[in-house]
């Protein structure tokens, strides 16, 4: 068939200058010798050619695939399905890792076509969102250790248990190393946390306590304490939020200490209230808890010490509370406190979400809903991270109190976000039940 | 459509009040040498303003769309909103003959929008002198413009396609103008189209010179079509953009009546007008189908025909010589379809021959493969056999698909071409389709 390369080279040069090549087609009579306009012929050859290309066209070969694995787990539903689509789709994106892990551990596979959007998805997650590789890689299971063997891009599947990950590899690959490290054998993840600190940089320390403050654990403490006294402020902050969460830690104690100092219960004329006896100012010993001088969220725009009493309420203990008042956490948010109710209700807040504390959640978003409507932007936007921690029932319709009439837009759409999450786990636990 | 509008339906359409108020100093006769309305379906006129040419304004009432030559951005603009305040008034009667200018834009408009706007039984035209004046004034018109397009093609290929690389996207846009101005729109959209060849990586030379080479053939049918066969004929008329009324298509041939399993549905944006294409094939019949809706950018388009799903109906095909578009003339009960039978890679090449013989032209050519994605030599499908088609290049990475295959076989559906296959349904181990 090389007349039609012929055909192509003399219409690039052109009939001007380019002789027509003769067509013969297996079948047809050889074309005479045409007459005419030589660009004419040129195209009518070639058009009788094309038809006859394309109609006479031949099977390609190809090397076929090997076959992926089979997934023994059964497929989520339809409904689920649909609900993966959407957040894939980027409704309640922040709910993706949650729909993950739990499929994962209803022992749930996603729809194989999700797949490549989630690998993607993981793969560009970046710091902003560590834990997204390994739940996909999880909930993807063996179709997607398939379509990774397929595209590079999708490597970070293959879970490297080589050490030479840890020695060699990219800043990203060395904390997959030690997550996956950590979750086989928590003590030698310790032990090689320790044993590098000394020579790590800055970053990757804050790595370091980034991987325990996904799964803190009491053994932790020890290093989570002796970073407290790092030299780089982010290190040091972000191990005294890990150990004001984590239950008996040093820190959670003296800051339960400085808390029922601060913040007492008062039966007055008209009932009991909660008063906040202001002491010294931020001391070296609270810096070193975690504790920020000035305003603690710029959007709240606090005074001084209402920043300083939020940031004791948010790192606190939420037990203390009940156990120094003696009420059920419902019973503490709605008492009385005057102009520090906006710094306390963040700071509980704060408290919740980082001890994952679903009573205080929901005893804090019915207190929004009901309650004194929440007044700054800062408490608002608090308010839809609460909604994705709190007990997912809270969802389930009638639950929580109707919101008022002047209930702001950023709380009605919290609530949309909680119902979305009670049917999305509802969903999956649906399956699992029929699984 | 034929009865003139109120004031007020007029001035309803200003899309804003500046435009309302310059619009009306020019909604005056004297501002307005020529003007024309057309069975009450179209206006146009000339106005004259500052500039040394006039303005050229033309309505389209079954829209409304407008179009002037004037540089507002706006629709519609002032000309166009005089025009309609003039013709309110009754200052613009009926008119003999439709200029150039208006007719070649009408009749796109005419070619894009009138199978999905046009009532089902239209009424006998006005006046049927005129009517078939003006029919006779188009197919002129369309055999001058078939004649300037074989001028122009041959002058490609006398002058050598090399250049075409170099050329912008005005060289095939000033062809496909010229053709809209002949009445041919269907021409001037392939032609639009070629653009984008020279562009299309390796071998484009060959792809441009295929398609130079189809549409000299198609100019060549054009202008022969008397010793067509008629399905032949009417497949060259409808390719050069002659559109057959929905009402005339109900009337003609006897429908199909056949359980329809919706296999696939594909989406195009063009020039502010979104086209459904919808693929389905009868159960009983094994007959494929295509059921085209248009919509307005931002309007929804019909989701009636759901992919996956079977529905009991009677349709009735155009006339053409491999007869695909079809309108649904009756419907009866809906239900899921499940899992398509597919067929093999032979198969699918000898059916698409056979096609071919019948419509050289065809490129679309919907079907159904039992095959398993592979990634070497180049994307494709393989089946059973070893047999393998190439994946178009315009399909992308294909992830969905291999991600749902796990290198296991499984039915497409997607529509073949020359290039390729372009995936468009699959259906996984639950028989449920799963849109590419």
């Amino acid at each position: 068939m090389n007349t039609w390369h012929e055909l192509v080279t003399a219409s690039l040069i052109g009939t001007e200058r380019a002789v027509v090549p003769a067509v013969a087609i297996p079948g047809l009579p050889p074309a005479g010798e045409a007459a005419g306009d030589p660009a004419a012929v040129l195209l009518d050859r070639a058009a009788l050619l094309t038809a006859a290309r394309r109609a006479g066209r031949r099977p390609d070969h190809a090397e076929p695939l090997p076959v992926a694995e089979p997934d023994p787990r059964p497929a989520v539903s339809p409904a689920a399905a649909r609900r993966l689509t959407a957040l894939l789709a980027g409704m309640h994106p922040d709910l993706l890792n949650e729909w993950l892990a739990v499929a994962a551990a209803h022992g749930l596979r996603p729809p194989p076509q999700l797949l490549p959007v989630l690998l993607d998805r993981a793969r560009h997650a970046g710091a902003a969102d560590p834990g997204l590789p390994r739940l996909v890689a999880d909930a993807g299971g063996p179709r997607a250790r398939w379509l990774a063997a397929l595209n590079p891009d999708w490597s970070f599947v293959l879970a490297d248990t080589a050490d030479k990950a840890w020695r060699l590899g990219t800043a990203g690959q060395r904390r997959a190393y030690l997550t996956a490290l950590r979750g086989r054998d928590p003590g030698a993840a310790r032990k090689l946390i320790a044993d590098s600190w000394a020579a790590a940089d800055p970053q990757e320390r804050l790595m370091f306590v980034n991987v325990m403050a996904e799964s803190p654990g009491p053994a932790d403490e020890p290093l989570l304490e002796a970073a407290l006294d790092d030299e780089a402020a982010w290190v040091r902050k972000m191990a005294a939020d890990v150990l004001a969460a984590l239950p008996g830690s040093a820190v959670s104690r003296r800051m339960a200490e400085r808390a029922v100092r601060w913040l007492r219960l008062e039966h007055g004329e008209r009932g009991p209230r909660l008063v906040v006896v202001v002491s010294a100012e931020c001391d070296a010993a609270m810096r070193r808890d975690g504790i920020t001088p000035g305003p603690g969220h710029p959007a709240a725009r606090l005074s001084d010490q209402a920043g300083l009493l939020l940031e004791i309420a948010a790192r606190t203990p939420l037990r203390t509370w009940t156990r120094e008042f003696g009420l059920t956490a419902a019973q503490i948010v709605a008492l009385p406190a005057g102009d520090w109710g906006p710094p306390l209700f963040m700071g509980w807040s704060g408290a919740a979400l980082r001890q994952g504390d679903g009573e205080w959640a929901a005893a804090l978003i019915n207190r929004a809903l009901a309650g004194r409507p929440p007044v700054t932007v800062a408490e608002l936007a608090v308010l839809p991270q609460l909604m994705r921690r709190a007990d997912p029932l809270l969802g389930a319709p009638g639950v929580l109190s109707r919101p008022g009439p002047q209930a702001p837009p950023l709380l009605l759409n919290a609530m949309a976000a909680l119902r979305f999450r009670y049917e999305m786990l509802k969903e999956l636990a649906d399956d699992h039940g029929n699984g | 459509m034929g009865e003139r509008w109120d004031r007020a339906r007029v001035i309803a359409l200003a899309p804003d009040a500046p435009s309302l108020r310059a619009a009306q100093p020019l909604a005056a006769r004297r501002s307005w040498p020529v003007t024309g309305a057309a069975d009450g379906s179209a206006l146009w006129g000339e106005c004259r303003g500052s500039a040394a040419a006039p303005y050229r304004t033309v309505v389209d009432l079954s829209g409304p769309a407008y179009r002037c030559s004037c540089p507002s951005r706006k629709f519609p603009c002032k000309h166009a909103l005089a025009l309609l305040l003039l013709w309110s008034e009754g200052a613009i009667g009926p008119d003999g003959d439709l200029p150039d200018w208006a007719a070649g834009w009408l009749a796109t408009r005419a070619a894009r929008h009138a199978d999905a706007k046009e009532p089902n039984d239209p009424k006998p035209p006005a006046d049927p002198a005129a009517a078939r004046r003006r029919a006779e004034q188009r197919e002129a018109r369309v055999a001058a413009g078939l004649a300037e397009l074989d001028r122009w093609l041959c002058d490609q290929v006398r002058q050598g396609l090399a250049a075409s690389q170099r050329s912008g996207y005005g060289h095939w846009d000033d062809i496909a103008a010229r053709m809209v101005d002949a009445q041919a729109p269907g021409l001037a959209e392939r032609l639009r189209a070629l653009a984008a060849v020279p562009h299309s990586g390796p071998g484009w030379e060959g792809r441009l010179l295929e398609e130079y080479a189809m549409a000299r053939l198609l100019v060549t049918a054009g202008r022969d079509q008397e010793k067509l066969s008629p399905p032949l004929r009417d497949t060259v008329r409808s390719r050069v953009g002659f559109t057959v009324r929905q009402g005339e298509v109900l009337a003609g041939a006897t429908p199909v009546g056949d359980r329809w399993h919706v296999l696939a549905r594909r989406d195009l944006d063009q020039d502010r007008i979104r086209t459904r294409r919808v693929w389905l094939r009868g159960r009983r019949t094994g007959r494929p189908a295509l059921v085209l809706s248009f919509a307005a950018a931002g309007e929804s388009l019909d989701g009636t025909l759901r992919v996956g799903t079977e529905t009991e109906a009677d349709l009735a095909f155009y006339p053409a010589a491999v007869p695909l578009r079809a309108l649904v003339a009756a419907r009866g009960d809906t239900g899921p379809g499940g899992t398509p039978p597919g067929s093999t890679v032979a198969g699918l090449l000898d059916g698409y021959a056979a096609a071919l013989g019948q419509d050289p032209w065809l490129e679309a050519w919907p079907v159904v493969l039992d095959a398993t994605p592979a990634r070497a030599p180049r994307p494709c499908l393989v089946d059973a056999a070893g047999d393998a088609v190439p994946l178009h290049p315009a399909a992308g990475d294909c992830w969905r698909l291999f991600a749902l295959s796990g290198g296991c076989p499984l039915a497409v559906a997607g529509e073949w071409s020359p290039r390729g296959l372009l995936p468009l349904t699959a259906w996984d181990e639950g028989g449920r389709p799963v849109r590419l």
